[in-house]
Order: C-alpha cells, then sequence, then structure tokens
C-alpha cells in the first residue's frame, strides 16, 4: 500500500504572520517608548499637571534620591558633571539641559546645581516632572 | 533536415530567501527597543528660560503697576515640605486661595518662593503648580547662600 506525501508546502508560508505581528509590535515600541532620559538610577520625577511639553534633545542632567548625579545615564562624581557641562556649554550657549530630579531629593542638592548651570551660562534650563503617578 | 537547436531555458530557481536571519533581528530589535525605551510620560517646568522672549506683550500703561511698584509674597517651604506664608504655616488649600486672592487682586504680584534646603523636590513643585494655577506669572526661587 502507498501512502501519497503530502505535497510539500512552501517553508515561509506560515512564518509571513509572524513577521507581520512582529514588524507591528517594532513600530509600535519605537512610536510609545522614548529612548531618551535614561538614567542609571531609579527615577520619580515631582508630579505636576502644568508642565509643558519636554523636547527630544539636550543633555539630561539626573539627580537621585540621594543627591547621586548622572550626565546623560553615566553615573558621574559631581566635577565630572560640572566640567563636561561648562565645555558643551561654551560649544553651544543654547544647549537644552533637562535636570531630572527625584521627586524626593533633596532641593540642597538640586538648586544648587541649577544656580550653577546658570552661572555656567545655560540659558534653557528646564525641570522634569511627569503629569502622572505611576 | 535538420531539426532546430532547442535551446533548454534554464528553469527559473526559486530563490527561497531563508527568513531565519531576519526574524532573528527582528526579534532582537524589538526586545531592544522593548528594554530601552521608558514610557513615563515626561513634561517640563522652565526653570531658566532663554531671554529672546523678554518682550512683554502690553506696554505698562498707567493704570498696570510698574515691576518696583508690584508686591512681593513670600512663599517660604520648610524641611517637611510644608509652604508658609508670614509666618503662618498653610495647608495646600489654603495656600492656593490665599496666591488665588493675591493674584486677583493685584494681577502683577511677583510671587518668591523660598526653599528650605532640606525640603524635598516635589514640594517645591507642588507650590510652583499652586501659584501657576492661582494665575501667578511672576515666580520665581530663592535660596539663601552662605557667603564667602
Amino acid at each position: 500500500m502507498r501512502i501519497p506525501r503530502p505535497a510539500p508546502r512552501p517553508a515561509w508560508d506560515p512564518i509571513v504572520p509572524l513577521i507581520d505581528v512582529v514588524f507591528f509590535l517594532l513600530v509600535f515600541f519605537l512610536l510609545v517608548g522614548r529612548m531618551d532620559a535614561t538614567s542609571p538610577f531609579e527615577m520619580a520625577p515631582p508630579i505636576a499637571t502644568t508642565g509643558a511639553p519636554l523636547p527630544a534633545g539636550g543633555a539630561t542632567l539626573t539627580v537621585a534620591e540621594d543627591g547621586a548625579l548622572a550626565l546623560d545615564g553615566a553615573a558621574l562624581p559631581p566635577q565630572a558633571v560640572t566640567a563636561r557641562l561648562r565645555d558643551r556649554l561654551a560649544a553651544d550657549p543654547s544647549l537644552f539641559i533637562r535636570v531630572n530630579a527625584h521627586r524626593a531629593a533633596e532641593l540642597r542638592r538640586v538648586l544648587p546645581l541649577i544656580a550653577q548651570l546658570e552661572a555656567m551660562g545655560a540659558q534653557d534650563v528646564a525641570l522634569v516632572v511627569t503629569p502622572e503617578a505611576e | 533536415m535538420t531539426e532546430p537547436i532547442r535551446l533548454r531555458r534554464p528553469r527559473p530557481v526559486r530563490t527561497a530567501i531563508s527568513l531565519a536571519p531576519m526574524i532573528d533581528v527582528l526579534m532582537i530589535m524589538l526586545v531592544f527597543f522593548m528594554v530601552t525605551s521608558t514610557y513615563l510620560d515626561l513634561d517640563m517646568i522652565r526653570a531658566v528660560a532663554p531671554t529672546t522672549e523678554e518682550t512683554p506683550a502690553t506696554a505698562p500703561g498707567p493704570e498696570t503697576e510698574t515691576d518696583a511698584q508690584a508686591p512681593t509674597l513670600l512663599v517660604r517651604i520648610d524641611a517637611s515640605g510644608g509652604a508658609a506664608v508670614r509666618g503662618q504655616p498653610l495647608s495646600p488649600p489654603q495656600l492656593a486661595s490665599l496666591l488665588r486672592d493675591t493674584v486677583t487682586e493685584r494681577p502683577a504680584t511677583q510671587v518668591l518662593i523660598l526653599p528650605s534646603g532640606a525640603a524635598p523636590m516635589q514640594a517645591l513643585v507642588t507650590v510652583m503648580e499652586t501659584a501657576t494655577q492661582a494665575g501667578a506669572t511672576r515666580l520665581r526661587v530663592v535660596r539663601l547662600e552662605a557667603r564667602p
């Protein structure tokens, strides 16, 4: 008795919907997520509903709850942060600097930084807030 | 009679591109974007504004107060984050109504916020937000600096 073999189907046939879904997810995450403002610390910006939309670009200065600093996602000692920002401000005085401070960070760790930035010639400094409590 | 030579066409090869590497790459990109993105909705409050928009829209008329005449209201924030005006500790609703009354009466009122260094960031942002919602347009954060 001969059992007929099923005709070989093209191997990629059932994969096409999978690729569709993966592409869809990829585009979704590209659109929904934002790649900036990452930080090495656990961040929780202060809650405020009157904030303006945060533009992309610029430098991100992160202040952790205990006052530790990070510039553009890299944890650095305060002197290094100041030195780097001074260099960047010297190159581009209109550099947008966002200060992403933890909502429980003490103000004596945050306000002198902003004063320092202003003294270094920064013209555009913004505090990062979030309109929602997680 | 010779038969015409039949050239045999090569059969078109079904180019079955292997899709596995492409799927691998897509999956890696997908996981990358899922892991590296943050989904928190972020806004901003300007701390230092660019000085280009310094020109006031309306020229100060005779009835509008000039900056020198405008009263100031000092809001202090203590170490625990509570607000106080003129030595009186105020609850958030009290502060909001005081600010609203003051700003409605004298729109040019300058609101100064003097936070304690030990106050948390959230306390300052909350007071700033209360003042903004009350309609204060001239808002300034001051801080005490040790004399060198």
